[in-house]
């Protein structure tokens, strides 16, 4: 981790000597506080809050005509559980042309395609649900991989190949900030409860076959945006488990799958809004047969969502996600009672249904933003909602407030498992 | 017979009058069209720099600067449009693109590089402010002429100038405004003020022009801005190192260069 980081900032430096002196050298950031409260009392964390922290982005960046050299450096002080000062370079690459119609984009940085609205099907790059889930600004929700991304534009669309060397995962809530369902304890569990239940499954050895490939062919047909999307890798979040031996007999630790991701998007206006729809099948490599309790079954996902500026300042969106389990029966098999052969405890449905919506509501000149996102699957029984009220006070202060309510029927879903993470939070920027 | 007469008088009167009235509407029309040629056409292309300085009621001031690329696909009709943010730090290195066609459903796309997000955006309501100043984006690539009914309503001066006064009525009711009164250089052929009125006759808006200038041959007006009198805030927008006629490559007006920003327009 730290040597690539040398690598890149090495690279940068390198790059920097090789952009013309006559470009400028732009210098932004922000410094922001973010605090945050929990709303549940009972919550099985060691920590009070879910945030405290005050942190510094600087934001640096030098160019030329063809070559351009961006640094994103966060530096801050945690205090809501590590309490320790932590940085983060963001992103840190040297983008260049190669001839006329390729861009090479090479270091850290972040990564967006597909077309869902936090809904990814096809966007299997890293996710950092840790802060998402208690206020941090939207572009955290991405989180930044070292990579080397070309895109090559040769008249009939765009090609684009992302190479990531070394597996990255999604960031996902530990049990020390944020509680989650541990399938071993059966339960929502937290380092209240035993720092045992700290959460960070260990990654795929770092070889050249457990590097992450990404591919996508875009293009446009009629009014819409079509694309085609490959990926070579491992499930972003560690759906497995493996009996590691630590020498007190074999334990069920989780790991990261392998997975061939195959989809597709269409995106584009449509009866004055945007219409998009996207689908995937999600080909589990170490459980083709879906009957390995270990391991997740393949799977099917569709996705259709529609915006539509209703007023003017108003816009609301819409989304149904269809997500389709193979080989369910050998999926059900696994939590059956090995004496008695009757299922236990709380299974997903063979087709998992997932309905979201966003509303944005921009008030007084864009000053006032307010914006509520819901996530509800009726087939899971569970919602999580997102709420903001945003003020930009002067071009530079912006002052928010928002909250993140979770609930569910069962301890075990995607949202259900972060019920007693409720919490409500405050934040103030200051851009430069 | 007598009655005869009368009628025919009359019907001949009532056909001069409605004669005199096309006239005057074709006029207006073709002023219209020839002072929305000049404000929004002028040569193939354009490189600008520009500033936005929005003032609230209460004297607060915000301030959006960004560089603006265009392109014309015909003259008077297709246009592209590219914006690269700058300031404010928030929305800086924002590049924002929108394809103008003739039939009113506007394309628009924003990518967002804090995630590397391309994404495009539902254009239906052009009255949405323009980054939230009394600009709207219709104001902004403008209201094509045949949108409207123009009636010449007289001659005038303004600032000295020679002006026609113009009156114009959507052809569609669903519209921001119920009239326009526009008062045209006869010289230029640029709106110098533009007033708009509610379906209660009140005014909402008023456009003036601040500075015109010559820049590269082409009569260009360099600074604007429009009062929203409801509100009560008002925007000044400044163009400067303006360029026509660089000859902008219409690949620029994609998402290739939505993603990398075409630098030697945008430094």
């Amino acid at each position: 981790m730290r040597h690539v980081t040398l690598v890149v900032m090495g690279l940068l430096l390198i790059a920097a000597a090789a952009i013309p002196a006559s470009a400028e050298v732009y210098v932004h950031g922000f410094m922001q506080g973010l605090w945050g409260g929990r709303l549940d009392q009972d919550n099985p964390t060691t920590t009070e809050q879910t945030a405290s922290e005050t942190r510094m982005q600087l934001r640096v960046e030098h160019f030329g005509d063809n070559a351009e050299v961006f640094g994103r450096l966060d530096f801050f002080w945690d205090g809501a559980d590590t309490t320790r000062y932590v940085w983060e370079l963001r992103e840190g690459y040297l983008k260049f042309r190669l001839g006329s119609n390729i861009d090479v984009k090479a270091g850290r940085q972040v990564l967006t395609w597909g077309t869902g609205d936090l809904i990814f099907i096809n966007d299997v790059f890293a996710k950092d649900y840790r802060s998402f889930f208690i206020g941090r600004d939207d572009q955290y929700l991405k989180a930044p991989q070292n990579a080397l991304r070309v895109e090559w534009y040769p008249g009939f669309g765009s090609l684009s190949f992302v190479w990531t060397p070394r597996f990255e995962p999604n960031r996902l809530p530990t049990g020390n900030r944020l509680s989650y369902y541990n399938p071993i304890a059966g339960g929502i569990v937290g380092t209240g409860i035993d720092p045992m239940f700290y959460f960070d499954p260990p990654l795929p050895e770092a070889k050249f076959e457990n590097g992450e490939f990404a591919a996508r062919y875009k293009r446009r047909v009629g009014p819409f945006a079509a694309s085609l999307y490959f990926y070579k890798g491992f499930y972003k979040n560690p759906l497995g488990m493996e009996m590691v031996d630590f020498g007190a007999g074999p334990q069920p630790v989780p790991v990261y799958p392998k997975l061939n991701l195959y989809g597709a998007s269409l995106r584009g206006a449509y009866l004055g809004g945007i219409l998009w729809l996207e689908g995937g099948y999600y080909d589990s490599r170490e459980d083709a047969e879906g009957d390995d309790p270990m391991m997740p079954n393949s799977s099917m996902v569709g996705l259709a969502g529609y915006e539509r500026q209703v007023a003017t300042n108003l816009t609301i969106n819409a989304q149904w996600q269809v997500d389709y389990l193979m080989d369910y029966a050998g999926f059900e098999d696994g939590f059956r009672d090995p004496s008695t052969g009757e299922i236990q405890g709380f299974v997903r449905d063979e087709v998992r249904h997932l309905l979201t919506t966003r509303i944005r509501q921009l008030l007084k000149s864009e000053l006032v933003k307010l914006e509520a996102f819901l996530f509800y699957s009726p087939t899971d029984e569970d919602a999580y909602l997102r709420l903001l009220a945003e003020y930009k006070y002067t071009d530079e202060v912006t002052l928010a407030a928002g909250a993140n309510i979770f609930d569910g029927n069962y301890a075990s879903t995607e949202f259900g498992q972060f019920q007693l993470n409720d919490n409500i939070y405050m934040k103030i920027t200051y851009g430069f | 017979m007598k009655g005869m007469t009368k009628l025919l008088v009359l019907f001949v009167i009532g056909l001069s009058l409605l004669g005199t009235n096309l006239v005057a509407q074709e006029d207006a029309n073709a002023i219209m069209k020839k002072s929305h040629m000049t404000y929004y056409y002028a040569g193939d292309d354009g490189v600008a720099e520009v500033k936005m300085t929005l003032v609230s009621s209460s004297g607060k001031e915000r301030e959006r600067e960004f560089t603006m690329l265009r392109l014309d696909n015909e003259d008077g009709g297709n246009q592209m449009y590219y914006t690269y943010f700058k300031k404010p730090s928030d929305v800086a290195r924002t590049s924002f693109m929108v394809h103008k066609t003739d039939e009113g459903n506007d394309k628009r796309w924003i990518y967002v590089p804090a995630i590397d997000l391309v994404r495009p955006i539902s254009a239906d309501d052009k009255n949405s402010s323009f980054v939230g100043s009394d600009f709207s984006y219709e104001d902004v690539s403008g209201r094509h002429w045949t949108e409207d009914t123009h009636t010449m309503t007289g001659e005038s001066e303004l600032d000295g100038k020679a002006v026609w006064v113009i009156e114009s009525v959507p052809k569609e009711g669903d519209d921001s405004f119920a009239k326009k009164i526009s008062y045209i250089d006869q010289e230029t052929y640029l709106p110098l003020k533009e007033e708009y009125f509610n379906d209660k006759d009140e005014m909402t808006r008023r456009f003036s022009a601040v500075e015109i200038e010559e820049v590269d041959g082409f009569i260009t007006m360099t600074t604007r801005k429009m009062e929203d009198l409801d509100k009560g805030s008002h925007t000044i927008v400044a163009f400067s190192s303006i360029d026509y006629n660089v000859g902008l490559d219409e690949d620029i007006f994609t998402e290739r260069y939505l993603k990398n920003p075409p630098r030697q327009y945008t430094n």
